[in-house]
């Protein structure tokens, strides 16, 4: 049997697309590379997702994961002819556990709906990413993705405790467990941002986070970015970790209020620091916040009085990206990080490589992580136009790594930074890397082509591997 | 390996260890990693061995060469603004803290952890009881540089708090027994320590009223909640529950039993896993509320007790893990998790001849 015929064999009518102009739907996540789609499944229980892997693995056809699509770095982008495995309709919310503070999730459960659910128990799901009202908790783990709220409470991987995977060989498997420390080899860790590279994921047990009782939200404006940069770093070093600090410079504060008019005053910079925590407790910390920004030369300060005015400084940082659609018709977003003491050269020379381009960067960031968000707004129509974005963005990424910085923070490696993982990474280095992912994919079909550059399992090393060259395979 | 650089770098076998072995403790991880090449060869047993503290009951294949990280302690790089510490896996964690504490920050490693080694305690997959509100262990380590089972001198992570470039290696070193290579580095983040502190004795029931302690323990002494924050929130929630507050963390003592049996179970089930260790006539016991680690010590050893602690850790969907034990050849772990096949085949993607401690994770592997 064909393979699409073999798929229909297991899945009902409307849980198979083969149309080319389906297909075509299909082939980008939310950043700038197409793929080719060979069909796309939408599976409806973890035993529909086995059979899916196991036809796939029987035509040799590699399978991608796909949760919400919004993905920037074409993690779920097929390279050569390959399944989409849509996980979106594995969407319960199964189980919320609230002495445990502990839900079971389908991978298709939307990140923000799963707050709302638990909003009544005074609880929520802790990472924030940006898109968190489109993206899927299945898609967060695939990436490990970050957001505003991680620089306290940590990224997806802080609070993911269990996760049902199906293997490449089509096996239902249960990682980790509800008990802390469950035994063994933290394999969790292991396939939280792995892109889908290491099996699918079926089911999700999450830790819940206890709202905090108060809440301080301060907007502090700056005549230059680099005195913002300076103030987070002032912040760390004086012993206060803030639920959030996230950054903005001109170009992005007006794009925003072109956008939602939110309020920002419209200046160099804008930094946005949260305290949370205990009654007790916030005011002292937004007082060490605000102090850090007045030593750093802030000309304005505000804390926000009510849940409205905190609700619209959040509005504004969250529809940054919708904003930019507003400035040009493409935009090419990047995703590195520097320890927190050199954001402030990094943020310097980041400006003076868009300047030497000639290209309109915006930047909104996740500062007090180090996080960097440059984003480049073009129109790929323009002749040459894409060239100068790509030259610009690998020497961003050049200044970061130089600085002892990472290549991705919360977006993920997937096609787009692959070959720059050598930049970071020894030959030696990827080949572990290589390793283990063959370890959970012996015949390299979950997701092939991403996070590792071509070439990386091809380290044959010293003596062992030369004694016993088939122990190694 | 020559002859004479076995010479050079052997060592007496360090207390606690089989007096057989060849203890060797090179200079550094280059010459580990020679080292476990040889062994890979030879087909040799590895053990690697920081403090001794945290080896718990002898399991799996007897070592011949015992891999001491003792000669790599060096401080790399302490970057206090960035809150994060290189440092090499041999230093004591004592030694970690008390450079630490002079900046007023802390890598929340275990309280009690004198004479163990930072490599030890990732390696072993120890955790404070601060990691209640902190997290585990695993959360704080960024970077590692390890040395295979095969001597390959592999990095991965990175210096930065937030990094997804590559797989977690780093984390999953943590718990990893020395079974898949010796940590020889490692970056750790770290945290400020808060101004105030704060030690409440109170009654189990009245945890739940406070906001985000450092831990809420319970011992056969009675239950105590440790807090931390500004001077006013620590005050403020000492007097909401009417608690008297002694300034500082006085953490319990370390359990001096020689059978030692830890419950791991959902959080929900602690009071119910303090239940099982008292009617197991526990002498002692250290019970973490809200993170689901109950350790109890017990004056002998008896293989029926731990069947029915076992019996019923695994029927809440926990484990029973031996952590000491007066007697040779007990089952450290119970059950195997049901990844078990997965465990292995990644345990042969770092140590392909299988010498680094074989069969001493969990299901033989």
């Amino acid at each position: 049997m064909s393979f699409a015929a073999d798929l229909r064999a297991v899945l009902a009518d409307d849980q198979v697309l083969d149309h080319p102009l389906d297909l075509h739907v299909y082939a980008k996540d939310a950043g700038v590379t197409p793929g080719i789609v060979a069909a796309v499944v939408f599976p409806e229980s973890s035993e529909q997702v086995a059979a899916a892997v196991k036809i796939a693995a029987k035509h040799e056809v590699p399978i991608v994961a796909r949760g919400a699509g919004t993905g920037l770095s074409g993690g779920a982008v097929p390279t050569r002819p390959g399944l989409i495995v849509a996980l979106t309709r594995l969407n319960q919310i199964e189980e919320v556990d609230e002495a445990a503070r502990t839900a079971w999730v389908g991978p298709g459960v939307i990140n923000l709906d799963l707050s709302a659910h638990t909003m009544p128990l005074g609880l929520h799901y802790a990472p924030d990413p940006s898109s968190q009202s489109a993206c899927t908790i299945g898609g967060n783990v695939g990436t490990n993705a970050g957001g505003p709220h991680c620089l306290a409470e940590g990224t997806t991987v802080s609070h993911i405790l269990a996760l049902e995977l199906i293997t490449a060989e089509g096996e239902i498997v249960m990682l980790g467990g509800a008990e802390p420390d469950p035994l063994g080899l933290d394999l969790v860790g292991v396939v939280v941002g792995s892109e889908g590279t290491m099996g699918l994921v079926t089911r999700i047990l999450v830790k819940l986070t206890e709202n905090p009782p108060e809440v301080r939200t301060l907007l502090l404006a700056f005549d230059s970015i680099e005195a913002a940069a300076a103030a987070v770093s002032a912040v760390i070093a004086a012993g206060v970790v803030p639920a959030a600090m996230e950054l903005m410079d001109q170009p992005m504060i007006e794009a925003v209020e072109n956008f939602k008019s939110c309020g920002f005053p419209i200046t160099a910079a804008v930094l946005i620091a949260e305290v949370a925590g205990h009654p007790a407790a916030v005011d002292s910390e937004a007082a060490v916040v605000a102090q850090a920004g007045r030593d750093a030369g802030a000309t304005e300060i505000r804390i926000a009085a009510t849940e409205i005015e905190r609700d619209l400084i959040w509005l504004g940082r969250k529809s940054a990206f919708g904003a930019v659609a507003y400035a040009a018709p493409d935009y090419y977003l990047h995703d590195t990080v520097v320890p927190r003491t050199r954001l402030v050269e990094t943020m310097s020379a980041i400006y003076e490589i868009g300047a030497r381009h000639g290209i309109q960067m915006l930047n909104v960031f996740h500062a007090g992580d180090g996080n960097l968000h440059p984003l480049v707004a073009f129109d790929a129509k323009e002749p040459g136009m894409l060239e100068r974005v790509k030259a610009a963005a690998d020497e961003m990424v050049r200044v970061s790594i130089g600085v002892g910085g990472a290549l991705s923070g919360e977006h993920g490696v997937g096609l787009e930074k692959r070959d720059l993982m050598g930049e970071v990474f020894s030959p030696m280095d990827l080949d572990a890397q290589a390793r283990l992912r063959e370890a959970f994919d012996p015949k390299g079909l979950l997701n092939p082509d991403k996070i590792l550059p071509e070439g990386s399992r091809c380290y044959d090393f010293g003596l062992v591997a030369n004694l016993e060259p088939d122990s190694l395979k | 390996m020559t002859a004479r650089a076995i010479e050079d770098w052997q060592v007496t076998a360090p207390e606690g260890a089989a007096s057989e072995v060849l203890a060797l403790a090179p200079p550094d991880l280059d010459s580990v990693a020679r080292v476990l090449e040889w062994a890979s060869l030879e087909g040799r047993p590895v053990i690697p061995w920081g403090g001794g503290t945290h080896m718990g009951p002898p399991t799996g294949a007897p070592p011949e060469i015992l891999l001491l990280t003792s000669e790599l302690n060096r401080v790399v790089d302490y970057q206090p603004d960035d809150l994060t510490l290189v440092v090499e896996a041999g230093a004591l964690v004592t030694d970690v803290e008390a450079l630490l504490a002079e900046r007023r920050q802390s890598a929340v490693l275990a309280e009690h952890a004198a004479g163990s080694t930072i490599g030890g305690m990732i390696a072993s997959g120890v955790s404070g009881y601060r990691r209640l509100r902190y997290g585990p262990t695993r959360e704080r380590i960024l970077e590692v540089t390890v040395a295979t089972g095969d001597g390959r001198v592999i990095t991965a992570g990175g210096r930065v708090v937030k990094n997804v470039t590559g797989y977690d290696i780093p984390r999953l070193m943590s718990g990893s027994q020395g079974a898949l290579g010796v940590i020889g580095q490692v970056c750790l983040k770290l945290w400020p320590v808060p101004e105030a502190s704060a030690s409440l004795s109170m009654e189990v029931a009245a945890f739940r009223s406070l906001y985000r302690p450092l831990a809420l323990l319970e011992t056969e002494r009675g239950a105590t909640a440790y807090l931390a924050g500004t001077a006013e929130e620590v005050a403020g929630q000492a007097q909401a529950v009417g608690a008297e507050a002694r300034a500082g963390l006085d953490w319990p003592e370390p359990l001096t039993q020689s059978t030692q049996i830890e419950l791991r179970v959902p959080a929900p089930l602690v009071a119910a896993a303090v239940e099982q260790v008292r009617a197991a006539d526990a002498e002692s016991f250290r019970a973490q509320h809200r993170v689901g680690v109950v350790a109890a010590g017990f004056a002998e050893w008896s293989d029926d007790r731990l069947a029915a602690l076992r019996s019923w850790a695994e029927g809440q969907g926990g484990a029973a893990v031996v952590a000491a034990a007066s007697k040779q050849d007990v089952d450290r772990w119970g059950a195997p998790p049901a990844s078990v096949e997965l465990q292995r085949r990644v345990k042969e993607a770092f140590d392909p001849r299988r010498i680094l401690v074989p069969g001493r994770l969990p299901g033989g592997v």
